[in-house]
């Protein structure tokens, strides 16, 4: 501030004198600049555009040039492309060329870009798709949207084979169908409302239609109802609640049959008990397990409808639970980032899936193909990746995506090649906030 | 009158008695003048021209009954006609005094969606079942059949007087004044806020019409100049270390907008005192600014105030800065479109409120601090606030081609947490009441996928989440830039 002052007054004194006087007032280039800063607000129309770095640079510059190299740093040549040269230009070949790479859309049937979103998809696809359902010829999803929508797995195109319109109004979170032979005629559909749909197979019209609504519970509000599995002859359904209970239904004499509580469990005596997240029948119908918001994994016998083991080995909420096709084991993953293994005729946590690094994402989703040698999972950070469970090592990861994945799932072994030169390889289908479906398949010839 | 009155009452059981003992004495004590000042218009009929003012009237036959009262001003006049409202409900009052018939207050209710929801005193006499939105009217009679009617009754007498003698006086009265005039009588101060809503919806003007205000709330820090009625300036820069109270519509002349370009409102207050202690009004990148916050749930006069903003300067953008949480939408939906109590209310939604964040993609791609990364990702650079935004080929079954490898850990940072019952459950009653119109605009179509991710999340955040320094002015300023340059 004691610098100021002076300068301040030297800047006053410097602008009073006409215009033509030399810079040698001054001693320093250093000097000049501060003049000109300070000086501003009391004569803008003086100094106001003369840029400090010209006058750095050349600091001999009498400061009528000034005035000079304002206009030439403004002037910039500009020269109209002429019509010959344009026309010329265009005939040797440089013009924009057509686009070929062109496809039918998948989804809509329309014409797109080949590897781009189709247009029309991108802007009808109005929400994150939040669930996946494999049937043996179709798999159906669910999205944010009020439609539930079903694509045919069996041509390469996997073109959309029914939309279910209006099916959940404020949006559908979860989707289950059974896994095994001789399934596909029934699925399971639960809104963000807590409403909970049956859908059956149509044999005529090959579509689905709605069967049955579950009635909601009682008006409390307690125990919306979360995730959803359905058992492999189709005939039960097993639902979470958001007060930690495990209903389980048969769909055929429509009423519920078993309940599952698990509160109490870890301290909550009396009290409701955990956010139950995620559910899975086993394909023999033994078994039910449930994954839970404080990292407990829970498993039931369905024959004797009690609990039968209480796995801890995850400490972090658990976003998916899934026994394997022969039911000998049972993985289990979610915030923590890891996939837990168990062992489900001692109950024994038999090992760990993961990946290397200090902060791995979480896990929303995992699925186990139809012979238990390959566990898929998908990631919040968009990667989905295949583990053998054999090596306990991960084979394969796939990031086309950076935005959050939603829901993984193997789809059926097909009896024949898709299209040629497409084998007949595993298959898995991933979704997401990316608001669309990637399918990937096993490469072949490697 | 005397005699038909007591006839009534000593039918009654004792305790009905101790009951409306209290409001005899009030509508005695009220009514007395009023009674006074008919008596003498009837006998001055003659004289009297007709075309005044019953308001003027009054004023002179109180003057006259030891009751003073100031001069009427002219703020009176700016009451929407509600004097005028208030007092033909109290001479209706005073006809049926004299002609000795069943006294009654017209009541009607803009009933809430929940029983459970309403305060206790007023639960019990709504009726059983109401549905949202379904308005109910029933008077409010003297003596009634229940203790209950007859203290409301003498609530509601209590209310029309005060309110009358703010119009009069042309002062305002706050709804906590009145429930400290007589806190036995109302019970709650939530039953007196019930009351006057009502009583307002009754009338049909609005609460500011009745000279009734609620406490300020809320509060600002911005360079901005409010003008009073009496001509005093307040300059909502100066204390910027805690805002200015934000003071009601009716009180204030006019703004001084200087360089305000664009409007925050926060929900929380702390985040706000933050905000200004750091002078971010006028430090931000995107331009001078104003900071509001009503914290929590907005009242009325914090509305009111956006809502004239809005109408003067439509140019000058108006940001929302909520919680990562239903209830933090919530709050937004209620700038925005009101909420279900005060309906009846003019003037009183932000259209125009935009949402600035807190979003889930704020949550997800804040993973930028090194060290923390996943060893996978540390080839390529995070891309950041671009997580939920972006398609993805639809591959037909084809090997995908090989994108640049960007990604990032899309953890949420440590300081989120889980969404508990009750937050669940509010969720989904505001998707419900999203999706209860058959084409939601598009901003609240954002607010449902938004809550959708959050129940499939599972998380909630607060506003300091997006930054673990709980540093917000960097991430603040990109998104008001962002903001403002989609406005051009």
């Amino acid at each position: 501030m004691a610098m100021a002052a002076p300068v301040m007054r030297m800047a006053s004194s410097a602008s009073f004198l006409p215009r033509l006087l030399p810079p040698t007032v001054f001693s320093t280039t250093r000097a000049r600049v501060l003049v000109r800063q300070l000086s501003l607000p009391l004569f803008p129309n003086l100094n106001i555009a003369i840029p400090v770095g010209i006058s750095l640079g050349l600091p001999s510059l009498p400061e009528v040039l000034e005035g000079i190299w304002e206009g030439i740093l403004k002037a910039v040549p500009k020269k109209k492309t002429s019509h010959m040269k344009k026309r010329h230009r265009q005939m040797a070949g440089k013009a924009l060329k057509d686009v070929t790479a062109l496809c039918v859309c998948p989804a809509c049937g329309g014409m797109k870009r080949m590897h781009y979103v189709c247009p029309t998809c991108a802007s009808t696809h109005p929400a994150d798709i939040f669930s996946l359902a494999p049937a043996p010829s179709a798999i159906i999803t669910a999205s944010g949207s009020s439609s539930l929508r079903v694509y045919d797995t069996t041509q390469p195109t996997y073109p959309l084979a029914q939309t279910i319109s209006n099916a959940h109004k404020l949006g559908c979170h979860h989707l289950a169908t059974a896994r095994g032979p001789q399934t596909g005629n029934v699925f399971a559909s639960v809104g963000f409302g807590g409403d909970v749909k049956i859908w059956r197979l149509n044999p005529d019209s090959k579509e689905y239609e709605l069967q049955w609504e579950l009635p909601t519970v009682g008006d409390s509000g307690k125990g919306d109802v979360w995730a959803i599995a359905l058992s492999a002859d189709e005939n039960f359904l097993a639902c979470t609640t958001s007060d930690g209970r495990i209903h389980v239904w048969d769909l055929t004499a429509k009423e519920k049959i078993q309940t599952y509580e698990t509160a109490g469990g870890r301290g909550a005596a009396g009290g409701g008990g955990s956010f139950a997240m995620a559910v899975d029948l086993s394909r023999d119908g033994r078994l039910t397990t449930s994954g839970h918001e404080n990292g407990a994994v829970y498993v039931f016998n369905n024959d004797a409808g009690r609990m039968v083991y209480s796995l801890s080995g995850l400490a972090k909420p658990v976003r998916a639970v899934a026994f394997s096709p022969g039911c000998k084991k049972l993985a289990a993953a979610g915030n923590a980032g890891i996939i837990a293994l168990y062992d489900m005729e001692h109950g024994e946590h038999v090992g760990n899936l993961s990946a290397p690094g200090n902060r791995p994402s979480w896990i929303t989703s995992l699925d186990w193909n139809d012979t238990g040698d390959y566990l898929l999972s998908g990631q919040l950070d968009g990667k989905v990746k295949v583990w053998d469970v054999g090596r306990g090592a991960c084979v394969a990861t796939h990031s086309e995506t950076d935005s959050a994945l939603w829901c993984v799932r193997w789809l059926p072994p097909t009896e024949r090649a898709l299209g040629p030169g497409m084998g007949k390889g595993e298959r898995f289908c991933a979704a997401g906030a990316s608001r669309s479906l990637s399918f990937y398949r096993e490469a072949t010839g490697i | 009158m005397e005699s038909g009155r007591y006839r009534r009452i000593s039918d009654c059981p004792m305790a009905f008695y101790a009951a409306t003992k209290p409001a005899i004495k009030v509508l005695t004590r009220i009514i007395r003048p009023w009674m006074l000042s008919t008596m003498n218009e009837v006998s001055s009929t003659t004289n009297t021209s007709g075309q005044e003012a019953p308001a003027i009237d009054s004023q002179e036959s109180i003057g006259a009954s030891s009751v003073s009262y100031e001069t009427i001003s002219v703020v009176s006049a700016i009451g929407n006609g509600a004097l005028t409202r208030v007092e033909s409900l109290l001479e209706a009052i005073v006809d049926a005094v004299i002609a000795g018939n069943e006294i009654s207050i017209p009541y009607r209710s803009a009933s809430l969606s929940r029983p459970g929801a309403m305060p206790a005193a007023e639960a019990l006499s709504q009726p059983h079942g109401a549905r949202r939105s379904v308005r109910w009217a029933a008077d409010v009679r003297f003596p009634g059949r229940t203790i209950q009617e007859a203290k409301r009754f003498e609530a509601l007498l209590c209310i029309l007087e005060l309110s009358r003698q703010a119009l009069v006086s042309g002062s305002l009265i706050t709804k906590r004044n009145i429930y400290y005039q007589n806190p036995d009588l109302f019970g709650s101060q939530a039953a007196v806020d019930l009351m006057v809503d009502n009583l307002a919806l009754t009338l049909g003007v609005g609460r500011g019409d009745l000279n009734i205000v609620a406490t300020a709330k809320g509060l600002i820090s911005g360079p901005m100049m409010l003008i009073n009625r009496d001509g005093s300036a307040i300059d909502c820069g100066l204390s910027h270390n805690t805002g200015m109270l934000l003071p009601s519509i009716n009180e204030v002349r006019s703004i001084g907008f200087h360089a305000v370009q664009w409007v925050l409102v926060i929900e929380k207050e702390a985040t706000f005192r933050t905000l200004a202690a750091a002078q971010y009004a006028k430090s931000s990148q995107a331009g001078h600014g104003v900071l509001i916050t009503a914290k929590g749930y907005p009242d009325l006069a914090t509305r009111k105030f956006l809502s004239v903003l809005q109408s003067m300067r439509p140019k000058v953008a108006i940001f929302g800065l909520v919680d990562f949480d239903p209830d933090g939408i919530s709050i937004l939906r209620t700038y925005q479109n009101g909420s279900r109590r005060l309906e009846h209310e003019n003037e009183a939604t932000v259209h125009s409120l935009r949402w600035l964040g807190v979003r889930s993609c704020d949550l997800l791609s804040s993973e930028e601090i090194p060290g923390f990364q996943d060893e996978e990702d540390q080839e390529s650079q995070p891309a950041a606030g671009q997580a939920f935004s972006q398609f993805h080929e639809d591959s037909g079954g084809e090997p995908l081609t090989k994108r640049p490898r960007l990604s990032t850990t899309q953890n949420p940072s440590e300081t989120v947490s889980l969404l508990s019952l009750r937050d669940r459950r509010k969720a989904g009653n505001i998707l419900r009441a999203i999706w209860s119109v058959e084409e939601p605009p598009k901003d609240e179509k954002e607010h449902a996928e938004e809550l959708q991710r959050m129940l499939m999340l599972n998380i909630k955040a607060e506003i300091q989440a997006v930054d673990n320094y709980g540093d917000l002015s960097t991430w603040l300023d990109d998104k008001l830039c962002v903001g403002m340059g989609a406005d051009q």
